[in-house]
């Protein structure tokens, strides 16, 4: 009785390593020269297995077995001579160290003006704690204070914006929930709605309108005094 | 040591696909060995054999630590390049017919699971015999010689779909 074809797939790989007894791999050479689905199989994993014994060993980093003995039998005293003193040149041309070197290098760059120190003048004076926390310090206050500046300048500019964009129009589904309505009987900037209690800077666009009509009714009287 | 050093590199960086941390294993194996040499008995199997099943142990720690690492790790594509560099007196055309069936081969294990790649590894890259593989890996020698087939017919088939056919 021939042999099925899951038997093949299973037997493939003692088949491939003389493992398989005469009968056996009668029956396994019977089934895959007439399968059209063994055939294919048996020549690709068979190819591929001879393709893994062609690959020759890698060779391994030229310094392993000396830092491996270094870690297991200690290091060795080692002749002197200009090559060996100059042995440590070659760490710098490994990758490691040259990530470590860039990696130290930026965290350097970022962190020494902040702490208030410029590489150009470095002085002795700068390193102490004193002065190492006052700069640290006053960065962080700067920081701060940039940081609000820049959200309260976003809220400025949002409100005057939305105020410039023309009304949503009914109907539409859009115009009751997504913005607080303003209502006539509440002063400019005021809503009646749900967020009621935000901060007073919301309202700062408000403040604009008596400040533009002051401006324009200025104006002309100072540019007809500037006429000869 | 030459023999055993470079040996033990390729089961690592084969297992790992990464240079830097074959070599770091390969360091740890061999201070493994010479901590246990004690231990070591002739029972065991051949030295090799006892040195293999050491690095094997390592690797399988080495990949439980850093599974979470890898599953957001893309392909090194570094390692075709760095193979290219072995063996220059071989013929150019069979050089470069090597160098990528040997990427190509590395980037396919990495694809298989631990279980079949180590099989593989063992039995075809690093010669070792069934029994010996056994006694490495302690398990049946039912469960060799089917993690072995298996892990073939993936590997097959993998570079079936990678668009290399070797011959």
């Amino acid at each position: 009785m021939s042999w099925t074809c899951e038997q093949v797939e299973a037997s493939l790989s003692e088949y491939l390593d003389g493992l398989l007894g005469e009968g056996a791999r009668h029956e396994f050479d019977a089934h895959a020269n007439h399968c059209d689905r063994c055939g294919p199989l048996v020549a690709r994993v068979s190819g591929v297995v001879s393709g893994l014994h062609r690959l020759e060993l890698l060779e391994e980093p030229p310094e392993l077995a000396s830092i491996i003995l270094d870690k297991t039998l200690g290091p060795r005293k080692q002749k002197w001579s200009w090559r060996s003193a100059f042995e440590w040149l070659r760490l710098l041309s490994r990758p490691r160290f040259a990530y470590s070197a860039v990696s130290i290098a930026v965290t350097l760059a970022v962190l020494l003006p902040s702490l208030g120190i410029n590489w150009r003048h470095v002085r002795l004076a700068d390193f102490r704690p004193a002065n190492l926390y006052r700069a640290a310090d006053r960065q962080v206050h700067l920081v701060y204070a940039r940081g609000s500046k820049f959200v309260a300048d976003l809220r400025v500019v949002y409100e005057i914006q939305s105020r410039l964009l023309p009304q949503t129009e009914p109907g539409t589904g859009l115009e009751d929930k997504k913005f607080p309505q303003n209502s006539p009987d509440n002063p400019p900037g005021m809503t009646n709605g749900p967020q009621r209690n935000r901060p007073r800077e919301l309202n700062r666009a408000d403040q604009l309108h008596p400040e533009l009509s002051v401006l324009a009714s200025a104006l002309p009287s100072a540019w007809e005094r500037s006429l000869p | 040591m030459r023999r055993h050093t470079r040996r033990i590199y390729n089961l690592c960086y084969r297992f790992t696909s990464n240079r830097s941390e074959a070599e770091d294993l390969s360091q740890e194996v061999f201070l493994r060995v010479y901590r246990t040499l004690a231990s070591y008995r002739a029972i065991h199997g051949g030295f090799t054999t006892w040195m293999t099943s050491v690095t094997r142990n390592l690797l399988i720690d080495h990949y439980r630590r850093t599974r979470r690492d890898r599953l957001t790790d893309s392909l090194d594509d570094a390692m075709p390049k760095l193979e290219n560099k072995e063996s220059a007196a071989r013929r150019p055309d069979q050089h470069a017919l090597l160098g990528e069936l040997s990427g190509q081969v590395q980037a396919a294990l990495r694809k298989i699971s631990p279980d079949l790649r180590e099989a593989v590894i063992l039995r075809d890259l690093q010669g070792l015999e069934y029994q010996e593989i056994q006694q490495v890996l302690q398990v049946p020698e039912g469960t060799v010689k089917s993690r072995i087939n298996r892990g073939r017919i993936e590997l097959a088939k993998l570079l079936e779909q990678m668009g290399l056919r070797p011959e």
